[in-house]
């Protein structure tokens, strides 16, 4: 009697985890459309680092622990997709203008031989 | 479609993939450890789950701009 009630017991607790994360999943439309998607990954990326950190504080707090004071990440002003962009309009063009360069430094070379040979 | 819109859409497949795939593996952990007695498929399926999901939302939002919405006229008899 008792074990049947335990495992009806254990059964309702892990169905009610797994329809309350499926709920969760319903009521915040993750995996609905793209647009919503995106405004909860944004979302979330406004939301937990201060949570992380506030919890950190609570628990240095309640343990007595210090967490070591980590220095600032440098900020590199760097614009990889600008500068990724240009290189490979650069490297096209470089190709596109490439059998002409060639026949152009391989007619000049062939001139300059003759010239060289006379 | 200018280059703009284009990496617009290419950010919103990134970040709609990543979100459904994580929710697919979290579900496939959930159910993993509530249901199936900590098996792996729940998580590939989970996984797999979102990533089609997602694939199919990146491919609908790119041929948007070519897909034709034709409609069935009924011809009126006079």
């Amino acid at each position: 009697m008792v074990a049947r009630v335990w495992s009806l017991m254990r059964f309702l607790i892990k169905g009610s985890v797994a329809g309350g994360a499926v709920y969760l999943v319903y009521d915040q439309e993750l995996l609905g459309p793209s647009d919503k998607s995106q405004a909860a990954l944004r979302k979330a990326g406004e939301v937990v680092p201060p949570a992380v950190y506030q919890f950190s504080q609570y628990v240095c707090q309640q343990t007595g622990l210090q967490l070591p004071q980590l220095p600032a990440p440098p900020k590199i002003d760097f614009p990889i997709r600008d500068t990724w962009n240009s290189g490979v309009i650069r490297v096209m063009s470089a190709l596109s203008v490439a059998p002409t360069k060639a026949c152009e430094y391989s007619r000049e070379g062939w001139e300059y031989v003759k010239t060289r040979v006379k | 479609m200018s280059e703009s819109e284009l990496g617009r859409k290419w950010d919103r497949c990134l970040a709609d993939a990543v979100v459904k795939i994580g929710t697919g593996f979290g579900l496939g952990i959930v159910f993993s450890l509530t249901f199936f007695k900590r098996r792996m498929w729940p998580l590939a399926f989970g996984s797999g789950l979102g990533l089609g999901m997602a694939y199919s939302n990146c491919q609908h939002d790119f041929q948007a701009p070519y897909l034709l919405h034709g409609k069935y006229v009924k011809e009126q008899e006079q």
